[in-house]
């Protein structure tokens, strides 16, 4: 069977679209409340309209933070994984009952925590970093929503094993393997988090413990926290190296740099969660030196990355007849709205990428702690480079999973750009505002210490906001268009995997090999956070009892 | 088009070249605009 001729079955179709249907009506919920805060940025506070529903700006923040940072993105990617998995691996799910059951712990997870941020009980942000207190039940539905999506990851480590033991030898196909090992991370990365909760804050939000040691529950959380960007980022690495390249009319430029970047990011992505931490003081110093080593470490698969996209969309658009050192950009499938989507997410994601490097040095970090810099950097990697790649994915994905025609391509393309535009504006914003001094997750609106010199960037945070709102209902709009279009399309939408330039069976042995690989994470982790959680642990402090500051 | 044993990346190495400036611009003006503030540590 090739790449062209397998198709999911129905079935299997459905379970994947029920796992996007859910991060797209998270998505929409989430989306109403980001221009409530850009809005209210810039002077209009629209929050007293919403009461009773809505009681203040902290509660739309945690809802907009957990719904699109958290749920939009953990539902989209499980279910974009597992069709990475049945189709680059040309089988079912070993065990489909066990991934159903996944889908349902995380659906059940779900609506636990929605509920008690709904009434109000819960906002805490989407960090929940205590000594802020939540209701017991949004700490139990998160934990449920990772356990739930630890199970679908069992389902693709036994399919994946089948598939092994049917293919000896062989390479794992690249969109497959990939897949399978950000699971690996994500199954790593969440052990910080949860060990938080079972240890720590369930325990203290059920009244078993009075009081919690907010240091080392910082440490925990940051454990997860810098990789889960990593498992937001790897899906969408998945699209850049080996489906743009076919939507552009080319090929994958190297199979083994894209694994190699891949393995990189196992091995250093989770080591280095104290970058994040450099105002503590419960961190040593040398500690943070290490972590801010390893954290620039991640900047060699980063350009490993870049290099092999970027020269993956040239061989493309030089095959469509693009010259010049430069020009050949112009050559690419602008006009279609996955690739434009795609492209543009890249285009900000380079700058993500820049204000990364800035957060990651100490000193400078140290200025931009905790202002307006911080969301302005990650509405450039998670909701752009990620989201609006997503975006574009689902642009094919969704007329293959339902057998319809993308509705109204033109209002799609349209959508990216105001995406891209609408995000300049807001994010250039937030990190001027951040380097003026601006403090993040605050209703500036209210506050009476604003200088003069902020006004004119709080309005472009509202305008930004605002166009990014326009956009996501062009989103929505095209989405609800296709799913009930009844125009269906003349055959099955093909799914762009790219060849490598190079047959994938030079790819070296090395790099299809998890043993030594997850092996060496694991002991990179150990070294670097070992040493200092013993201590924490050793020296905990139950100290702080719970506040509800809301 | 040349065939792919002859391809050779150069715009993707130039636009790599143009991003690596960026990056150093940048971070540049983010760290002297930060001195020209005052440390506050």
């Amino acid at each position: 069977m090739t790449a062209q001729t397998y198709s999911l079955s129905p079935k299997e179709k459905s379970f994947v679209s029920w796992h996007l249907l859910v991060a797209m009506v998270a998505l929409a919920l989430g989306t109403l409340f980001g221009p409530l805060q850009a809005f209210e940025h810039a002077g209009l506070n629209l929050y007293p309209f919403l009461q009773p529903l809505i009681k203040s700006y902290y509660q739309g923040l945690t809802l907009h933070g957990v719904l699109n940072a958290l749920v939009w993105t953990t539902f989209f990617i499980t279910g974009f994984l597992t069709f990475n998995v049945i189709y680059g691996l040309k089988r079912p799910l070993r065990y489909p009952t066990l991934n159903q059951v996944g889908f349902w712990l995380m659906i059940v997870g779900l609506v636990m925590a929605a509920i008690p941020i709904l009434l109000n009980k819960a906002s805490v942000l989407y960090t929940f970093y205590p000594p802020m207190k939540a209701h017991w039940a949004y700490y139990v539905g998160l934990t449920l929503v990772v356990v739930g999506s630890w199970v679908e990851g069992y389902g693709f480590y036994f399919t994946y094993a089948a598939w092994r033991k049917e293919n000896p030898g062989e390479r794992t196909p690249f969109i497959a393997f990939a897949s399978v090992l950000t699971m690996v991370l994500w199954q790593i990365a969440t052990l910080g988090v949860a060990v938080e909760m079972l240890t720590m804050l369930i325990p203290w939000s059920l009244g078993l413990i009075e009081t919690v040691d907010p240091q080392l529950a910082r440490t925990y959380f940051w454990f997860t926290g810098h990789p889960l960007v990593y498992f937001w980022l790897l899906p969408a690495y998945i699209s850049w190296y080996a489906m743009l390249p076919k939507q552009v009319g080319g090929k994958m430029f190297s199979d083994s740099l894209a694994r190699l970047a891949f393995w990189l990011f196992l091995l250093l992505s989770v080591p280095l969660g104290f970058h994040h931490q450099y105002v503590d003081p419960g961190v040593p110093a040398g500690w943070k030196f290490v972590h801010a080593v390893l954290t620039f470490s991640v900047f060699f698969p980063s350009l490993l990355t870049a290099f092999t996209v970027i020269a993956s969309l040239e061989y493309g658009a030089r095959k469509n007849g693009g010259t010049g050192l430069f020009r050949w950009v112009l050559a690419l499938p602008w006009r279609d709205p996955s690739v434009a989507a795609q492209l543009l997410a890249g285009l900000l994601f380079f700058f993500g990428g820049i204000g990364g490097l800035a957060n990651a040095a100490y000193n400078v970090n140290l200025e931009l702690h905790n202002t307006t810099f911080v969301p302005g950097h990650f509405h450039l990697t998670v909701a752009t480079g990620v989201t609006l790649t997503f975006m574009g994915v689902s642009y094919w994905l969704v007329p293959y999973l339902t057998g319809k025609k993308l509705w109204k391509p033109d209002l799609a393309r349209w959508q990216a750009w105001l995406w891209f535009i609408g995000m300049i504006i807001f994010s250039n914003a937030m990190h001027v505002l951040g380097i003026l001094g601006a403090p993040r997750r605050t209703p500036l609106g209210d506050a009476p210490y604003v200088p003069a010199e902020w006004n004119s960037r709080l309005l472009q945070v509202g305008i930004g906001g605002g166009i990014l709102f326009i956009s996501a209902i062009l989103y929505f709009a095209v989405m609800i268009g296709t799913a009930f279009s009844k125009v269906k399309v003349e055959k099955e939408v093909e799914v762009p995997v790219a060849e490598a330039l190079q047959p994938v069976s030079q790819t070296p042995a090395w790099l299809d090999r998890w043993a030594p690989w997850v092996y060496a994470a694991l002991a990179l982790i150990v070294i670097a956070y070992g040493p200092q959680l013993y201590e924490q642990i050793r020296n905990i402090s139950l100290t702080s009892p719970g506040f509800r500051v809301w | 088009m040349k065939n792919q044993e002859e391809f050779q990346p150069k715009g993707t190495v130039a636009i790599l070249v143009v991003f690596v400036i960026t990056l150093i611009v940048l971070w540049g003006t983010i760290y002297l605009t930060l001195l020209q503030r005052g440390g506050t540590v």
